[in-house]
């Protein structure tokens, strides 16, 4: 991997301001704390040295000698300053020989830099000093050292070089390790997706199984691999059969027209002929609309013009127009709508749906048979239409099954039909959030259209 | 009972009405030229959406068929632009595409009816007769055609001196064959106007209705006013 793109990604970026974000606090803190402490500490010297050149200035004169030279002599740290000068500024005591420059005669404590005159050391150090006029006109200075300020100062420095920084540079590499664990994983599965956008839709992007963050998300586009692959085999399976129920009628058509063209010449046979052909022509044409009208229906963009309709309205147009057709087959027809239901819908499709299953309970009901649509409210409130037959009913174990397009129940295949009609009312059911669900009538089927209320949809 | 085609009935209407056909597939275009010629309309033909408006701004026709995928453009613009221009010649639209969608995008941008390919000729020329006669649907109170009336107001129907009891279903079936006497109606058709279906079921649903109806008009006797009409549909006439 490249370096400038081993810096752009966001953990290295995340690492790296979070170093240099510590160093900063770091610094700040340290900084913060030296500056407290020479405040209190110059602050604490000068209340002492201004007690001691009181209580000093406050003796006799020829007192004033003697405690200059006891002060002196106590002070094993070699840190304490004192010397006492006469009117002329001439040494007298003490371990300074000159008065300092920069030290005014003023009462006040000043900080400066003095040379000491020590036996044994010469050195050059920051005091804090006091220059105070005596009666006689000489002068008193003490002064102590704030060296020990100093080596606080480079104490301080030391430990911002030897501890944030290095801190500092660990977090970066830190980063640097992360980022370029994460890049592996990313040109990983940055490998997987291309291989999967070439139609390998088996492969799945690689988990580590320590449910980091990274692994959680890759879970989760598994999962939607996983959905997709599912609906792209459906998609297949659909295919298959579209292209096997249409192959079938176009097949018999093609035989049936090459056998005319060769033998037939009688008009009758060709009339019967392309008779016949036309009737095989339209089924496939049927077949072919009724797919275009479930996904046109299930692309559900036809929400939008849904209305506020009663569902008594839709059942009763329906039964209007299927009734004749039970009488003529000699069915009893039983239609009872006394409990209704306002829905937000499509009255064209509930219509269409109503009607595909009225049509399935009529034709799968033999003469004699009674086939019964009526509405009732279930335990939960919504209103249920129920279209019941006393036909040859359902096997429970194709349930599922009627509802795939272009099914058709071993036991009903004889009768005509592309088994596309319940794929379209389930599509339709889907589309009004309605559910479609089949029971067992003992005898015959029993299918339940279960019409959310009104109220219920608004406020899913 | 059953006509044959290219019979008298089918032809009677189709005194040269002229008729402006916009359809980019020539197999097709002269497949329904032929058909509307044969019935005696007289038929000019263009292929693309620009010619089909100039022609249609010339106005020399009674009724325009377009075609909704042209080379050049929908054909349905050249229909709002007519309607935009105030034309107001009946127009009936043809695609390829048969969502209800679609249809009703045909039926908003002007078209007068929306027939979706591939049709049988039959179909195209009921529609047109339809379309071509539409203007005459006043607001009578009641329908005569020879012997059988149809009250509106009373809701009763009469042959002769003979009361005939309907259901609502049958009277509503009755009173369009009767606003479309002697034209031939096709079953998408009573299924689109009556019932609203927009949608043709496996069943013959249409062809029991009629019979339940045609039972209750043609009495024992009596002849025959409900035709069926090969191939086509259904006419109500006036016994010859």
């Amino acid at each position: 991997m490249r370096l400038p793109e081993l810096f752009r990604t966001s953990i290295f970026r995340l690492t790296a301001f979070f170093a240099l974000g510590s160093a900063a606090s770091s610094l700040i803190l340290f900084g913060f704390i030296y500056w407290q402490t020479a405040v209190y500490e110059k602050g604490r010297i000068t209340r002492l040295l201004m007690q001691e050149a009181d209580i000093i200035t406050s003796e006799p004169t020829d007192r004033i000698k003697q405690d200059v030279e006891t002060n002196l002599a106590g002070d094993f740290h070699r840190a304490t300053f004192a010397a006492l000068f006469d009117a002329k500024g001439e040494y007298l005591v003490g371990n300074l020989s000159v008065i300092p420059k920069g030290l005014p005669s003023d009462g006040k404590v000043h900080d400066i830099y003095v040379d000491r005159n020590d036996d044994a050391f010469d050195v050059f150090e920051n005091i804090l000093a006091v220059a105070r006029p005596l009666p006689d006109h000489g002068t008193l200075i003490i002064g102590r050292s704030i060296v020990e300020l100093q080596n606080l100062r480079t104490i301080v420095t030391r430990s911002l070089l030897l501890g944030v920084f290095p801190a500092a540079i660990l977090a970066i590499l830190a980063g640097v390790g992360l980022s370029l664990r994460t890049q592996r994983r990313i040109v990983a599965a940055n490998q997987t997706v291309a291989r999967i956008m070439r139609g390998n839709l088996r492969e799945r992007l690689p988990v580590k199984g320590t449910s980091d963050d990274f692994d959680r998300l890759t879970i989760s586009v598994n999962r939607m691999l996983d959905e997709i692959e599912r609906l792209v085999n459906q998609i297949r399976g659909v295919t298959d059969n579209i292209a096997h129920d249409l192959r079938t009628p176009l097949t018999r058509m093609h035989t049936r027209l090459i056998a005319t063209r060769n033998e037939s010449r009688d008009p009758n046979d060709i009339d019967d002929v392309v008779d016949r052909a036309l009737t095989d022509l339209n089924l496939t044409l049927g077949i072919i609309t009724a797919l275009l009208r479930i996904s046109e229906i299930e692309d559900g963009r036809r929400r939008a013009a849904f209305a506020i309709l009663d569902m008594s309205d839709v059942v009763q147009t329906v039964a209007d127009l299927y009734e004749p057709i039970a009488e003529e087959k000699n069915l009893e027809f039983d239609l009872d709508m006394s409990v209704t239901a306002q829905v937000r819908g499509d009255r064209e499709l509930l219509i269409e749906a109503v009607a595909n299953l009225v049509d399935n309970a009529i034709k799968y009901t033999p003469a004699g048979g009674k086939v019964c649509v009526r509405s009732f409210q279930d335990d939960r409130g919504a209103v249920v239409i129920r279209v019941a037959d006393s036909g040859t009913g359902i096997p429970q174990s194709e349930y599922d099954a009627v509802f795939q397009r272009f099914y058709r129940s071993r036991a009903t295949r004889h009768i005509q039909g592309h088994g596309l009609g319940l794929s379209l009312v389930q599509a339709i059911a889907h589309l009004h959030n309605f559910a479609i669900q089949i029971s067992d009538g003992r005898p015959g089927a029993i299918f339940d259209l279960v019409c959310q209320i009104q109220s219920e949809q608004s406020a899913a | 009972m059953s006509l044959a085609p290219h019979d008298s009935a089918l032809s009677i209407a189709a005194h040269a009405h002229s008729i402006l056909l916009v359809e980019d597939d020539l197999e097709i275009a002269l497949n329904i030229s032929r058909d509307l010629s044969r019935r005696g309309y007289s038929i000019s033909h263009t292929a693309t959406a620009q010619d089909g408006l100039a022609q249609a701004r010339r106005g020399a026709f009674d009724l325009m068929i377009v075609d909704r995928m042209l080379d050049d453009i929908d054909g349905l613009t050249i229909l709002e632009t007519m309607r935009a221009e105030a034309m107001s010649k009946p127009v009936l639209v043809l695609s390829a595409m048969g969502g209800s969608e679609e249809r009703v995008k045909g039926l908003r941008a002007g078209g007068d009816d929306y027939l979706i390919k591939p049709f049988d000729p039959e179909e195209l020329v009921a529609r047109i007769e339809a379309l071509l006669r539409r203007s005459s649907s006043a607001r009578e109170t009641s329908l005569q055609v020879g012997p059988l009336k149809l009250d509106l107001i009373e809701r009763s129907a009469w042959r002769d001196q003979r009361e005939i009891d309907l259901l609502p279903r049958e009277f509503k079936l009755l009173e369009y064959l009767m606003r479309h006497r002697d034209q031939v109606v096709t079953r998408a058709m009573l299924l689109e106007d009556i019932w609203q279906y927009k949608f043709v079921p496996e069943t013959n649903l249409v062809d029991v209705h009629i019979g339940k109806l045609r039972r209750k008009i043609d009495g024992p006797g009596e002849p025959p006013m409900v035709l069926s009409v090969r191939r086509a549909g259904f006419m109500l006439s006036a016994p010859a």
